[in-house]
C-alpha cells in the first residue's frame, strides 16, 4: 500500500483517503467521458456483431453467421483486407524512408532554426487534409495540370491524355505518403533529438566510421522513434476511406470503403460492424505488440 | 569531425530536404494559383488573374453556413477536450496510484482508432440509444453537430495531453507546495499558481483541438446527419467541376488561417515561456531549441 501514499513522505490514513478522492475527482470526468463514448461504443458494435443487440426490426438474435461468412476463406472483404494491408504496409514503410533523412537533417545537420524548419515540414499537416488530397486529383487527372501542361508544351495531343496517373492503388498509396510524410518525420526527429551524442562520441573516439556509428548506434537508438512513426502511420492509413474515394477509383478501393459502403448504400450494418470490429481487432493487436513504443515520451519532451 | 555527418553527406540531406518541402508545397502552391486564375478548369495554359471565385464564395451562403457549423463544433469540443485533458494530465504527473499505467494508456488509446471504426461505433451506440428512447419515451435526440462534438472530443482529448504533459513536469513542484504550505486550497493553487504557468500550453492545446476538429472529415460523416460541415461541403461539392474553383478559394484562406494561427500560436507559446523563466519547451517535440 505504500505506493499509493501521493504527495507527502509520510502518509497519514486519513490524508491518504483523501489523496485517492482528490485522484479520482480529477480523473473521473475524462474517465467517464471515455467509458461513454468510446468504450461502450466499441462494446456495442461488437454486440451488434454477434446479433446480441438489436436496431433494426428483423435483426435476428444471437448468431455467428456474419462473422462466419467474413472469415470464410472466398469472403470478398478478406480479400480486400489483404489488399488493404499491402496497401497502407508500402505507404508506411515509404513514408519512414523518405522521413527518416529529413529527421536526421534536422536532428544532427542544423543548429539555430531546427525548430523552424521542422514547422515547415509539419505545417502541412495541420491544413486541410481534404485539399491535401483533391489537390492530387486536380495534378493528375486526365484534364489535370501535369496532362494540361503536356498538351501545352505539344508533348501530348489532348485525345491523348496520360490516364494511368490517376484512380489506381499506385495513386492512393502516393497521396496518403503524401499526406503522412510530415507526421512521420516529428517521431524519428525526437528519438534522434534526444539520442545521447556522448554515446556516438565514444563510438568515434573507438575509430568507427560514421557509417559505422549510423548502423550500431545511431539507428538502432532511434528505432523506438521509427517504431512509433510506422504505427502511426499504418493504423490510420488500413482504415483509410476518402482517399480512395476522392483518388483511387475502383482499383484504388480500400476495406475502409467497404465498411463505409456497408453503412450507406449497401444498408447492411451487421456484416459492417463484423468488418469494423475485426479491423479494430487487428489494430489492438498491432498496439499489444508495439505499444511500448508509444510512449508519450515518443511524441513529445 | 562531425561525427553524425560528412561534408557531402550533409549537402545531400540539404538537398534531399529542400526537394521534400518542395513535394509537400507544391500541391497547395499549385491550388492556391488556380484560386486567381480565370478559369472554371484547372489547366494549363492560365487564364488571367481574377477574384471573382472569392467574391463567389463570400455570397455561397450554404458554405458560409457550413463554415459556422464547423466554427461551433470546433469550438465547443477544443475547450471541452481541453478541460477534460488539463484534468487528465494533472493526474498523470502530479498523481501516483495503482494501476495509473493502465490508466494513462486508457487516456491515450483514442490516438490509435481508426476514425472509420469509431465513427460508426458512435453511430450505432446514438441509433441505438434513439430507438430505445423513442420506443419508450416517444423522445428523439438524433444526429447532429452535438454527435459531432462528443467524437471529436474523444480523439482531440489524448493531443491535448501529449501537449499538457511535457508543460506540466516543467513546472516547479515547489510553487504548488507553497501554495498549499500557505494555506491555499487545491482548486485556488492551480487557479493562482498552475494554471496560468500552464496557459501556453493550454492555448497550443486548444488551437490544435480546434484544427483537428475543423478539418475532421470521417468522424462527421457518420454523425453530422443534416448539419453539414465545412469539410462535407467541401467534399459534397467536389463532385460538380463549376464549383471547383470557389472551393479552392475558399480552402486556400481556410488554409493560409490556419498556418497563421498555428505559426502565431507557437510563438507565442515560446515567448509567454521564456517570460516566464522556465527552460522553454515545444509542443512539436526537443526540449528548447
Amino acid at each position: 500500500m505504500e505506493d499509493l501514499a501521493a504527495e507527502t513522505p509520510v502518509p497519514i490514513p486519513s490524508k491518504r483517503r483523501r489523496t485517492w478522492s482528490v485522484t479520482l475527482g480529477l480523473l473521473g470526468a475524462p474517465m467517464v467521458w471515455l467509458t461513454f463514448f468510446f468504450l461502450i461504443p466499441i462494446a456495442v458494435v461488437a454486440a451488434y456483431s454477434f446479433g446480441a443487440l438489436a436496431i433494426f426490426p428483423g435483426d435476428a438474435g444471437f448468431t455467428f453467421d456474419g462473422w462466419q461468412r467474413f472469415l470464410s476463406g472466398d469472403s470478398i472483404y478478406m480479400s480486400l483486407f489483404w489488399k488493404s494491408v499491402r496497401m497502407s504496409l508500402t505507404v508506411s514503410v515509404s513514408v519512414v524512408v523518405l522521413a527518416y533523412p529529413i529527421a536526421y537533417f534536422l536532428a544532427f545537420g542544423t543548429q539555430k532554426r531546427k525548430y523552424v524548419l521542422l514547422l515547415l515540414i509539419i505545417a502541412p499537416f495541420l491544413t486541410s487534409f481534404l485539399l491535401r488530397v483533391f489537390a492530387w486529383k486536380v495534378i493528375l487527372g486526365d484534364q489535370g495540370v501535369i496532362n494540361s501542361l503536356l498538351f501545352w508544351l505539344g508533348a501530348r495531343q489532348p485525345d491523348d491524355p496520360v490516364s494511368w496517373l490517376l484512380y489506381s492503388q499506385f495513386t492512393v498509396m502516393l497521396v496518403l505518403a503524401y499526406v503522412w510524410v510530415p507526421f512521420v518525420a516529428l517521431p524519428i526527429f525526437v528519438s534522434l533529438e534526444n539520442l545521447d551524442r556522448g554515446v556516438l562520441e565514444a563510438a568515434s573516439d573507438l575509430g568507427a566510421s560514421r557509417w559505422r556509428i549510423f548502423r550500431k548506434v545511431t539507428f538502432p537508438l532511434s528505432l523506438p522513434g521509427v517504431m512509433a512513426a510506422f504505427v502511426f502511420v499504418f493504423i490510420p492509413t488500413i482504415g483509410e476511406f476518402v482517399t480512395p474515394l476522392l483518388v483511387g477509383g475502383t482499383r484504388g478501393f480500400m476495406y475502409g470503403n467497404a465498411i463505409v459502403g456497408l453503412f450507406g448504400p449497401g444498408f447492411d450494418w451487421r456484416t459492417g460492424s463484423v468488418l469494423a470490429l475485426f479491423l479494430f481487432g487487428v489494430v489492438a493487436v498491432l498496439i499489444g505488440i508495439f505499444g511500448r513504443f508509444l510512449r508519450v515520451r515518443s511524441v513529445t519532451a | 569531425m562531425d561525427i553524425a555527418t560528412s561534408r557531402n553527406g550533409l549537402r545531400a540531406l540539404r538537398g534531399f530536404f529542400g526537394l521534400l518541402v518542395v513535394f509537400l508545397y507544391a500541391p497547395i502552391l499549385i491550388l492556391a494559383i488556380f484560386s486567381f486564375n480565370d478559369g472554371v478548369l484547372p489547366t494549363f495554359p492560365l487564364k488571367g488573374f481574377t477574384l471573382r471565385w472569392y467574391e463567389q464564395f463570400l455570397s455561397n451562403p450554404e458554405l458560409l453556413e457550413a463554415l459556422r457549423t464547423s466554427a461551433r463544433v470546433a469550438a465547443v469540443s477544443s475547450i471541452l477536450a481541453v478541460s477534460l485533458g488539463v484534468l487528465a494530465a494533472i493526474v498523470m504527473v502530479r498523481r501516483r496510484f495503482r494501476g495509473k499505467a493502465a490508466a494513462s494508456a486508457f487516456l491515450l488509446s483514442p490516438l490509435v482508432i481508426p476514425y472509420v471504426v469509431f465513427g460508426i461505433a458512435l453511430l450505432i451506440l446514438f441509433f441505438a440509444v434513439d430507438t430505445f428512447l423513442q420506443s419508450t419515451f416517444g423522445l428523439e435526440l438524433g444526429l447532429g453537430w452535438r454527435a459531432v462534438v462528443i467524437g471529436h472530443v474523444v480523439v482531440s482529448m489524448p493531443f491535448t495531453i501529449l501537449v499538457l504533459v511535457p508543460r506540466l513536469e516543467r513546472i516547479n513542484v515547489a510553487l504548488e507546495e507553497a501554495a498549499r504550505d500557505l494555506g491555499a486550497s487545491g482548486l485556488r493553487t492551480f487557479r493562482s499558481i498552475t494554471f496560468p504557468l500552464i496557459m501556453p500550453a493550454i492555448v497550443s492545446a486548444l488551437v490544435i483541438a480546434f484544427t483537428l476538429s475543423f478539418d475532421e472529415f470521417a468522424i462527421a460523416s457518420f454523425l453530422a446527419s443534416t448539419d453539414t460541415t465545412y469539410p462535407l461541403y467541401l467534399f459534397s461539392q467536389l463532385r460538380f467541376p463549376t464549383r471547383l474553383p470557389q472551393m479552392l478559394a475558399v480552402s486556400v484562406v481556410v488554409i493560409f488561417l490556419s498556418i497563421l494561427v498555428v505559426l502565431l500560436a507557437e510563438i507565442g507559446r515560446r515567448v509567454a515561456e521564456r517570460r516566464l523563466a522556465v527552460e522553454p519547451s515545444t509542443a512539436i517535440g526537443g526540449s528548447g531549441a
